[in-house]
Formats: structure tokens, sequence, C-alpha cells
């Protein structure tokens, strides 16, 4: 380590296993909801320790107590042996509190230096000392062992390279407690594990570290100990070599991990829709045949093709080469009008990006695909829009005060449901899901998982596209792997073994396989 | 993200509802501040010279609201009004029926906002910039149409029409109702309202929904120049002259009543009854002023004030507190 990078990570002042930051009955009230029951917790420096919990458990509503985003109703927090007010985003990072969100929220439009030194920048009277900085950044970067330039603006980098950015962002600031919400959902493996190489690094350091995440395996990857929270209460704190994925779950959901898969098994029915040798921007040469009563899974890594692929079926991008058949007949899909008209629905990989209107209503965003159907020539029926809105929310058990709440204030879990949601009133026949289960807790995963066999009862199919194996394998009657754009192998329900297919979707020997799946 | 308590939150309508009476409320206390302060105000002279004034304003607000709805904006607007008022009397003068000049005067609104709608969708141009390239273009053009001379309007059934009343409430007033009617089931009650909406708050989303995102673009900034060519026309008839330097700064006006009216200039939030009562906020103020003897130069004071004052307190309710 080179002189200005130990500048650069102070090292912390606590040994190794003392309690650093305490919290006595932090509770948190919203007008109508007890989102965060009294918790009693006490985290140790040089620890990794996981929260986890389903959608509304309250794990945010801890983040944001013990960043200052949000006052605590009552209860104490002690930093240090010290009682700490935390009343201020800046009195938190002052004590050394930082957190990474899983939505990276840096300027886009800034180099990744400027980022890293952002509200602390290198200036001499005045004016910015810029190289100085790519070349402080840069080092920091490489010291951390990413792979990445310090010169580009950040928005050039994928969002997973921007979360790495953000990871050593938080790192370079005298953090002693480090908050990872989710940070992984947009991570490819090789991002991820170049991740997990800093947070093990950090620990070792003697900074603690909190990791929230849905995903099991991370953390008894990483993690020494595991809080639960469930309904706003703390359900216990385990240390990981004395528990196991199903005592979590359990204590997460009340109920099995066998319930959370379930799978109904249908005779695929004729052919919906076949992909003859379609090629198109980010995909070439694929065919693939979806029918009725069957989910097609596609697996790959972020980038394989499998996004523009199904975007390219749905009008969005026009296809280059080859066929698309509906029900047995070749068509012509130059817009997502068309696709949707034909009776093909979609729910995109990003809720806010690409899935909802956040300002708007709930019921606004679940009757948008079907408003036409809804409204003679001239006017909406004002009955059939309520009627159709307060169905979705009861069928698919939406949490919403009214129909009239804004998106934009549903739990994660609830929003998805939603981007789902708005597609079952308008009678589609073949419904394509890209990722759908990212950032949802277990509960509502296996609700969704539920809905897929009602649709497949119904006699639709499903392209269902995720980058959690475990998802694809469970559920899909075919399943197509994808890699650089190509489809390279297909399997039947369960045919071939985790390791095959992670082996043919990334096409290297896997040296190591732990917690890969 | 991954939890969060489901906040209560009001339904957006009764919040609308909400608003519409606070601004309808300032509207009234406004009113009989001015009646006690000056006799004048309630006269009916004064009365019906007021509701002529803030008519124009709030016909051109309703178009604009349309358009920032979508997240655009309309800065051709009053350029359009001066245009307008060209196009009619030089239809009019050279002997075209009345019914034929205002349909032609539409027709041309209809295009400027179609034009609006090509380069934004197809050419990729902010709508700021389309908008301004037209509200400088099009005071040029109508320049070059008159040589810089107005237009007196030979036909005093035209101009007679904006003097007159319809059981005692001066006929621009009706114009306001016979726009302002349809406009309000447009944007509340028929799906392409909700698409203006959708549009605004993520265009992306209402297009993987079968949006048509384009179509509603370029209808938002039709109706704009639709409502502006109307407008045109009653100014024409007020004031009977055709003027390409007319109704200069009306652009300002008609957004700013806009934003009073509770009109989000971030997009996916605007209603129809807002903006027309902002705008007649907008013209008491200015119509009081002037009774008061208060310099013409406090007036664009207040004006600045009231909607600085105005969008503060809206954002504050809309954050919640």
């Amino acid at each position: 380590m080179t002189s200005t990078a130990q500048e650069l990570h102070p090292a912390p002042v606590l040994a190794p296993g003392r309690t650093i930051l305490e919290l006595r009955g932090l509770e948190k009230r919203y007008p109508g909801t007890h989102a965060l029951k009294p918790v009693n917790l006490a985290f140790k420096s040089g620890e990794i320790h996981a929260i986890v919990g389903e959608n509304g458990a309250g794990k945010s509503t801890l983040i944001k107590l013990l960043t200052g985003v949000m006052p605590r109703t009552s209860g104490e927090v002690i930093w240090e042996g010290q009682p700490a007010a935390l009343a201020t985003p800046h009195e938190a990072m002052a004590l050394g509190i930082n957190a990474v969100h899983q939505e990276v929220v840096l300027c886009r439009h800034l180099t990744v230096a400027a980022n890293m030194f952002l509200g602390e920048e290198n200036s001499r009277f005045g004016i910015l000392q810029q190289r100085a900085m790519v070349k402080d950044a840069q080092k920091i970067i490489d010291d951390l062992g990413f792979d990445l330039p310090a010169h580009v603006t950040l928005g050039d980098l994928t969002i997973g390279q921007q979360q790495l950015i953000a990871a050593a962002r938080a790192t370079v600031r005298g953090t002693k407690f480090l908050i990872f919400d989710e940070p992984t959902a947009y991570l490819t493996r090789k991002e991820a594990d170049q991740l997990f190489t800093l947070i093990r690094r950090l620990k070792g350091e003697g900074v603690t570290i909190i990791y929230i995440s849905h995903r099991m395996e991370e953390v008894f990857e990483l993690a020494d100990r595991v809080s639960v929270l469930r309904d706003g209460t703390l359900v216990g704190t385990r240390n990981i070599a004395e528990t196991n994925d199903a005592e979590l779950v359990k204590m997460m959901i009340n109920r099995s991990i066998e319930q959370v898969y379930h799978k109904e098994h249908f005779t695929p029915g004729a052919p919906i829709l076949e992909a003859r040798n379609l090629s198109g921007k980010g995909f070439e040469d694929v065919s693939m045949t979806v029918r009725a009563g069957e989910i097609v899974g596609l697996y790959g890594l972020i980038g394989a093709g499998r996004s523009e692929f199904v975007t390219t079926l749905y009008g969005r991008h026009r296809k280059s080469a080859g066929q698309i058949l509906w029900e047995g007949k070749e068509v012509q899909i130059n817009s997502e009008h068309d696709a949707i008209k034909l009776g093909m629905a979609l729910a995109p990989e990003s809720r806010r990006d690409q899935g909802l209107c956040l300002n708007l209503s709930v019921g606004l965003n679940l009757n948008l695909p079907i408003y036409k159907r809804i409204s003679n020539n001239l006017l909406i029926s004002s009955a059939q829009e309520k009627t159709q809105a307060d169905r979705q929310i009861a069928d698919l058990r939406i949490k919403t005060p009214t129909r009239g709440a804004l998106a934009s204030s549903l739990s994660g879990g609830n929003q998805q449901k939603i981007v789902i949601g708005k597609w079952l009133a308008h009678g589609a026949k073949l419904f394509i899901f890209d990722e759908p289960t990212v950032g949802v807790d277990v509960g509502t995963k296996a609700e969704i998982y539920r809905l897929f066999g009602a649709l497949l009862s119904k006699g639709a199919g499903i392209i269902l596209i995720s980058s959690y194996l475990p998802e694809v394998y469970e559920l899909a009657d075919t399943l197509h792997v994808f890699r650089r754009g190509k489809l390279v192998a297909t399997h039947g329900f369960r045919a071939a073994s985790h390791e095959d297919i992670l082996t043919q979707a990334l096409a290297e020997k896997q040296e190591k396989l732990g917690g890969q799946i | 993200m991954s939890t969060e308590a489901i906040a209560v939150e009001k339904p957006k309508r009764n919040y609308n509802v909400l608003f519409g009476l606070t601004l309808l409320a300032l509207l009234v206390l406004l009113w009989i501040v001015l009646s006690v302060a000056t006799p004048s105000f309630a006269s009916g002279n004064n009365l019906a010279n007021l509701l002529r004034q803030g008519s124009m304003i709030a016909i051109m607000a309703v178009g604009q609201t349309f358009v920032i709805i979508t997240g655009g904006i309309d800065l051709s607007v009053g350029a359009v009004v001066g245009f307008a008022t060209v196009v009619v009397a030089m239809m009019i003068n050279a002997g075209f029926p009345i019914w034929l000049a205002i349909l032609v005067t539409l027709l041309v609104g209809v295009a400027i906002g179609m034009f609006h709608g090509f380069g934004i969708v197809k050419m990729g141009l902010p709508p700021f910039i389309i908008t301004l390239a037209t509200l400088t273009s099009l005071r040029g053009i109508g320049l070059l149409m008159t040589n810089g001379n107005s237009i007196n309007i030979n036909s005093d059934t035209f101009t007679a029409f904006s003097r007159n009343s319809f059981i005692g409430i001066p006929n621009l007033f009706w114009m306001v109702i016979l726009v302002g009617i349809p406009a309000y089931v447009f944007l509340h009650h028929s799906r392409w309202g909700r698409y203006l909406f959708s549009v605004g708050s993520n265009a992306e989303a209402s297009r993987l929904s079968g949006v048509n995102v384009q179509r509603t673009i370029y209808m938002a900034y039709t109706l704009s120049g639709l409502c502006a060519a109307f407008v045109g026309v009653l100014l024409a008839a007020r004031i009977g002259i055709g003027n390409p330097t007319q109704a200069e700064g009306w652009e300002l006006q008609a957004i700013a009543s806009s934003v009073i009216g509770g009109t989000s200039l971030f997009g996916a939030v605007g209603s129809v009854h807002g903006p027309l009562l902002g705008a007649f906020i907008l013209a008491t103020i200015n119509n009081g002023a002037n009774l008061l003897n208060v310099n013409s130069f406090w007036q664009r004071i207040i004006t600045g004030a009231l909607i600085i004052i105005i969008v503060y307190f809206d954002g504050l309710r809309r954050r919640g507190k």
C-alpha cells in the first residue's frame, strides 16, 4: 500500500470484537404504521452482520434511522459508548456511518474521480487539482482490485461498475460502519466477487459491515452473524455457523422453503410463439418455441442477450433477420403496440425506469394497458376503472391504502405486483417476465410464482428471464442458456445440474463454485 | 429500497379538489377585499372587463397545461396568438366568410402544434428549444406578411362579438366555458387524458404498456396550438386589428396561470380548473392594481411573488410536511 492509500484508509481506532454501536429499544412509528418495534441489538467492530427479512419487515426503516435520514420515535443509539442523536445524515457521516444503496446515488455526468471526491475535492487556491484527483482515485481503485478507469464519465460504466465505485467511495471517508443495502441486485457474478473481496478487506481493517440482502447464499458466504426482522420485530440473531437456510427462511416468513418454489406441471398445448433464427441488436440466430401452459426459462449473465431478445419480440427493437410466428402464422411486430395487440405482455426488468408511473396512482398504473377496453369511443367508464383496479389489488393482495395512493408510496414487492398485475386484466396469452423477483422478498416471490401457475392453468405461456439460477431451475419446463448473444444450450425441467448450466453460461472452467448459485 | 412502510396517502383526486377550493377561496377573497377597497371594482362594467381580460389567458393556460402535464413546455403560444390575429384579419379583409377565416386560423394553430410534435418526436429536439424557435420565427413571418403594419379589420359583425354579452355575461367568458368543459372531460374522463399523465410520469413505462407515446405528444402540442389560435381569433375580435407583435409575453402569463393552478413543471400533475382559476387570479390582481392606482411596475412584482408563494405552499403540501 502506498503512503497516499494509507492516508485514505485510516486505521480504525477500535480493536476488533468490541461493541461499536448499540441499539437500545430503537423504535419508529409512522402515522398508522408501527414500522420498527423496539429493537435491542449490538454491533461489533470488524464483523459482517447480515440483516434479512421480507419487504416491509423494517430493514429500510432501520437503515434510515442509522444513517440519520429519519428521526427515531424513541429509544437510544449508543456509538462507541456515547449516546448519539443521529438527527441528520451529516452527523451520521461525521461519526463514520455510511451506506451504499441498491440504486446508485451519484452524479452520472461527472467523472469517476470527481464522484469519488465529491464534497472533498482537492483544490489549491480554489482551483481544482483535477489531474491529482484522477491519479489518487485511480490508485484507490487499483488498490481495491477493480479494473476500472478513473477518468471516464460515471454514466458510461455499467450499473454494476457504478455500484463498485459507490462502494469504493464509501471506503475513503474514514468509514467505521458501512451499510450495504442489496448491493448485488444488479451486479454480475464477477463484480459481486470484487465487491465481496472489498467487504472482507474492510472487515479485516476493523470496519463494521451491515449487509442487507434477499440472497441467502450471499449471507452464508459473507456474514459472521445474521439478524432476522419480521413485521418490524427483531425475531432473532444467529451466528452464521449455527444456522441454515431453512431456519432463516422460517424465521422470516413463518413457512418452509418448499412452499416458495411452487411448481405446477401442465401438459403443454399448441405453440403460441415461435422464433426462427431470430437475430437483432445484442443476439444472434436464436430459435425457440413457447407453448400454452409452459414456462420457458432464459438463463445467462446480465448482457448475454436475453433482455434484448425479448424486447425485440415485443417490438421495442427491430429484428435484423429471422421470423416470428404467432400461433403458427408469421407476423411482423414493428412496435410494442403490435405485440400487445397480438396478446403479449411484458413485465420489464427495471420497475422504476420501465415498469411504473411512480407519481401516479396505483389504479392508473393497473389500468394503463386496458383503458381502451374500459372506455367507449370518448369516455372512460369510471365504474369499470374502479372495479378493475380493485379486483387486481384484491387478487394480488397488493398492500395499498386505496387504489388512489401513489405507486411510489408502496414497497418494492408491492410495486412489482402492480407491474405484473396490470397485464392480468388485459388477457394476454404470452407473458414475458424479465427478472420478476429482483429486490423482492421470499413471501412476495412465492406469491408471484403461484401467479405463474394460475396463468398457465388458463392456457397462457410464460417466458421467464432470471439471473438467479434456482428460480429458473425450479420453475422452467424448458430452460435455454444464453451466452454472448447466442442460445448455447437447452434443458428440460431439472434435466441438468446447476454446475453444468453455470459452465454453459460462463463458458469457462469455474474454479470456485462455492455460493455461486 | 427493500422495505418501507406504506405511507398513508390521500387519494390524488381529493387533493386536487382541495387545492382547487383553496384557489377559489383566494379568488373570492381578492374580490371581496377589492370591492371594499374601491367602489368601482364591483361595477358591472368593470367585472365584465375583468372577465374579458382573464378569459384569453385562461384558454391559453388550458392548452399549456396539457403540454406541461406531459413534461414539456410550449413557449410559442404568445407568438401563435399574434400570428393568428394576422391570419384572421387578412382573410376577413380579403372577403372570405367569417366562419371560414376562423376555421383556417384554427387549422393554422393545429399545424403549428403538429410541427412542434414533429420537432420533438421525430427530430428529437427539446420542447423548450423547438417552441422557442417558433416563438421568434412566427413573429418574423407575421411581420413579413404585414410589412410591419397593423391590419384594421373591416367587419363589424366580427368585432362586435367580443363586446357583446349573453345573459349578462361577456361572450369572451362563455368561450372559456366552451373550451373548459370539453377540456375537463378530455383530461379527466377520457383515456387520452390518462395517457397525458402517464407519458409525463414515465414515457418508457407507458410505451411498454401499449400507450402510443408519440401520438400523445403530438396531441398535447396540437391542442396547445389550437387553444392559442382560438385566443388569437378572440383577440383580433376584441381589438379589431391583426398585428403580429400582439400578445407579447402572454406565454409566460399562461405558464404562470398553469403553475399557480397547481400544475407541476416536472409533469404528471395538473387539472383544468386550476389554470382557469390561476388566470382569473392574475387578471384580478392586475385589474385591482389598476383601480387602486398601483404603479403597473408593482403589478409585475406582485405576480412574481404570488407565483413563488403559491408554488411553495403547494410543494409543502405535496411533500406531506
